[in-house]
């Protein structure tokens, strides 16, 4: 079976695992009552879990019989109404999406016990959710923006691997390589790599190119930078610090690389595998690529997500195009600085056992 | 096979090397930070000690070392030469690799070699306390000791990545009495005022220098102190090469490629500088490569041109390859190269063409360290590994072609206080920052002008 967004019902039937409490709990384990009180759903959607764990904590919706994606939205609701820090879930991308559209820009946490994980609100294991809601609470760890993405689940059902954006969210997060040793200069705040890059890539931005900005909060903050609006989850294409085209579509910025005498690209990577084309911006297609040449395309990232990346994935759909992209590439993780990280092409790795696991 | 090439300590060098005197085109002076005009000699007194600042000046090729500064010397010069057999063997090279090595000495490295004239001078000039800025610490260790034995005081303002990650360097200053603290600090106002506006700053020697300057300038019982860019510093460094020349003889040989790290330029200057003479007589072949990380290469990406000194523009305006004063460099591993410009006087001979430069990757270099240190034992520090690295791609290209160079390594200092960084190497944490050049010139191809 593949996923189980929309057929919770039928996986109860066919007697899948409810695997969400057992990862819940091993997070929920971990936390201290003096820390932190719950607002929860009744029976499985949250107060089974904390009664056994021991946790202070009142009921603030009762789900239906079998509880669908409308009683999560409608409990986040109910959480908002309390004025809650933070809301913890269990589940995966397609949980992620209902809490992020109820949850009106509150801060999320992921326990992560769903089958897709694409969505930076995820720890990386129900341990990880304890120690960042902790140090949360307890006022030790920032927010950072992240993307809330899922696969397109009707497209892979037809056999095709998709990645979509569908917005952002607010979580905590340990900058990872804090945690190595005690080197204080990664704390700086994730949002301030994000700016540093956008400054950057404002100044070398004046060339007189177009740029094609691919989708995602890093890319979106140039546009900000600049004073324009970007569509967070679309390609726009910007030049001379104006806004080119919004929203393009694989048509249109092939019409624009054809009219323009330079273009160049900038994408960041998207979602937890590390995708800098072919997933969350499939607009900037092979064939834009290949037009616009692959030495125009610079990729940008924060150092954290690059950090909590073991390497970047191409999938363009044009092997040929990706293993030309492969390798040690250049990507600018500030002002005037960038790190080498090294880039595979989809065709050379096992990407379903990654991008899917359990499926 | 000999091993060692020992010199005895009456060998150490009577007289310093100024290559000022013999450089094909003269050093464009120094300005003024406020006004940009001439530096005069008077401008600088404020910080500096009369002697120092005629040495800054000076053109005379050759500098007597006054006798107390060589009775101090005498506790770990004249440095070993070491040929590497076990690393040629590992390399299986018909090359043949020397390395000489200054980590003998007291403080790890090879910046005692000025720090002890620079402590006596202002010593001799009544100066009470010497105010000044380290990177990996190496420098602030160095000046801690030769305070300690001329009897001034010492403040250090170490850059804060190095600080966090460096804690017994700190220790080693307190030992020898020297006051170090964590820069950007609140002891200054510009300190104040970077951590006002970046308050998770990793901290750069740039605005360790501007923080020890400052501190100089506003005491009048306090001189400034600096480890490296100077000329006067380069003018001590060339005992080291001076030594080698004497340890050559000794080995009957004499290098054809020579590999040194550079961040603002002391020990591969110190190193090279003597080799100059020969260069432009008799040795046009030999080649003088200056090593630096690609996380800051000044000498290969930079701009020739007039900069700053530091961060907040306190110190003269000389000329020199440069990123930009205010280029933060990314906290790579070796803390000692994190520096945005490079000596004027490395600067022009290197505009001349007269010496070479390469950037390297810290991944790389730490592998090149690991292996090193698996043949010849001496765990390098990760600045002087930037050295290493291009040595053994050379060495390996001897293999190919069968040629028997004679390759030079400078093994600048120890990475006794760099193990944490090794660990990283080891558990893969290392990530491979790069001066991203070819758009940092697009983003100033077309500036807006004023």
């Amino acid at each position: 079976m593949k996923g189980t967004d929309g057929l919770a019902c039928r996986a109860a039937a066919l007697g899948a695992v409810p695997l969400a409490g057992e990862r819940g709990k091993a997070c929920l384990r971990l936390l201290s009552p003096e820390d932190i009180f719950f607002y929860a759903a009744a029976g499985e959607m949250g107060e089974t879990a904390l009664r056994e764990c021991g946790l202070p904590h009142e009921i603030v919706w009762h789900p239906g019989k079998i509880s669908s994606a409308e009683d999560t939205k409608s409990a986040c609701r109910a959480f908002l109404e309390r004025n809650v820090d933070l809301i913890l879930f269990c589940g995966g991308d397609g949980t992620a999406r209902d809490v992020a559209e109820a949850s009106e820009g509150k801060p999320l946490l992921g326990i992560p016990a769903g089958v897709k994980m694409h969505s930076g609100v995820f720890a990386v294991s129900p341990q990880a959710a304890a120690k960042l809601a902790t140090g949360f609470v307890r006022g030790e760890f920032k927010l950072r923006e992240t993307e809330i993405a899922d696969v397109d689940e009707d497209l892979y059902r037809s056999g095709e691997l998709s990645t979509r954006l569908y917005c952002t969210a607010l979580t905590p997060y340990q900058p990872v390589l804090v945690q190595e040793r005690k080197r204080i200069y990664l704390s700086h705040s994730e949002e301030n790599f994000k700016e540093e890059i956008a400054l950057f890539a404002s100044e070398f931005m004046r060339d007189g190119s177009a740029y094609i900005l691919g989708a995602g909060t890093t890319t979106a903050k140039i546009a900000e930078v600049l004073g324009l609006e970007k569509t967070l989850l679309g390609v726009d294409v910007i030049k001379d610090g104006k806004l080119l085209a919004r929203d393009a579509t694989e048509r249109e910025l092939l019409a624009i690389v054809e009219r323009e005498k330079q273009v160049k690209i900038i994408v960041s990577p998207i979602g937890a595998q590390g995708f800098i084309l072919g997933r969350g911006s499939q607009q900037i297609s092979s064939k834009v690529v290949e037009r616009v040449g692959e030495e125009n395309l610079i990729v940008i990232s924060t150092p954290h997500k690059l950090a909590e990346l073991s390497r970047l994935i191409v999938d363009t759909g044009d092997e040929l195009m990706d293993r030309r992209i492969a390798g040690k590439r250049l990507v600018v993780t500030g002002y005037r600085s960038a790190q080498r990280k090294e880039t595979a092409a989809a065709a050379t790795i096992n990407l379903s056992n990654e991008i899917l696991p359990g499926l | 096979m000999k091993i060692k090439y020992l010199l005895d300590e009456e060998e150490i060098p009577k007289k310093w090397y100024n290559v000022a005197a013999d450089m094909p085109t003269p050093l464009d002076p120094p300005l003024h930070p406020g006004t940009l005009k001439l530096m005069q000699p008077s401008d600088m007194e404020m910080i500096f000690p009369k002697a120092l600042i005629r040495q800054e000046m000076s053109t005379d090729r050759w500098i007597d070392i006054p006798e107390e500064v060589r009775e101090i010397y005498r506790l770990w010069r004249p440095t070993p030469l070491y040929r590497a057999a076990a690393l040629e063997r590992a390399l299986k090279t018909p090359a043949r690799i020397y390395y000489k090595y200054e980590g003998v000495s007291p403080a790890g490295s090879h910046k005692p070699n000025t720090a002890v004239p620079q402590a006596y001078y202002n010593m001799k000039e009544g100066v009470e306390r010497l105010a000044t800025e380290t990177g990996a610490g190496q420098w602030g260790s160095a000046l801690a000791m030769a305070t300690c034995l001329f009897g001034l005081k010492c403040t250090v303002y170490m850059v804060r990545s190095s600080f966090d990650s460096k804690p017994y360097r700190k220790s080693a200053m307190r030992v020898w009495g020297a006051e170090c603290l964590s820069s950007p600090s609140d002891k200054t106002n510009f300190g104040r005022k970077i951590l006002a506006e970046m308050p998770d700053t990793p901290g750069s020697l740039g605005i360790a220098i501007s923080e020890a300057v400052e501190d100089a300038a506003s005491n009048d019982d306090t001189n400034y102190s600096l480890g490296s860019v100077l000329n006067h510093v380069l003018l001590h460094q060339t005992i080291e090469g001076q030594e080698l020349k004497k340890q050559f003889e000794l080995a009957d040989d004499y290098p054809d490629i020579m590999f040194g790290c550079c961040g603002g330029g002391s020990n591969f200057p110190g190193m090279a500088f003597p080799f100059i003479p020969d260069k432009l007589k008799d040795r046009k072949d030999l080649r003088m490569v200056a090593c630096e990380p690609a996380a800051c290469p000044s000498l290969t990406q930079g701009l020739y041109a007039y900069d700053f000194g530091d961060t907040a523009g306190m110190t003269p305006v000389i000329k020199m390859y440069t990123l930009g004063h205010d280029f933060i460099p990314p906290s790579i591993h070796a803390g000692g190269l994190r520096y945005h410009g490079a000596a004027p006087l490395l600067s022009n001979l290197v505009h001349e063409g007269l010496i070479e430069a390469t950037a390297l990757l810290q991944t790389e270099v730490f592998q090149a360290a690991t292996m090193f240190a698996r043949s010849e034992g001496i765990i390098p520090a990760p600045e002087s590994a930037h050295a290493i690295k291009p040595a053994i791609d050379e060495a390996l290209r001897c293999r190919q072609t069968g040629e028997a160079k004679s390759i030079f390594i400078s093994l600048s200092g120890h990475g006794h206080f760099d193990l944490s960084s090794y660990d990283a190497y080891n558990d893969g944490k290392l990530v491979d920052y790069e001066y991203p050049a070819d758009l940092v010139r697009q983003s100033l191809a077309r500036l807006p002008k004023p």
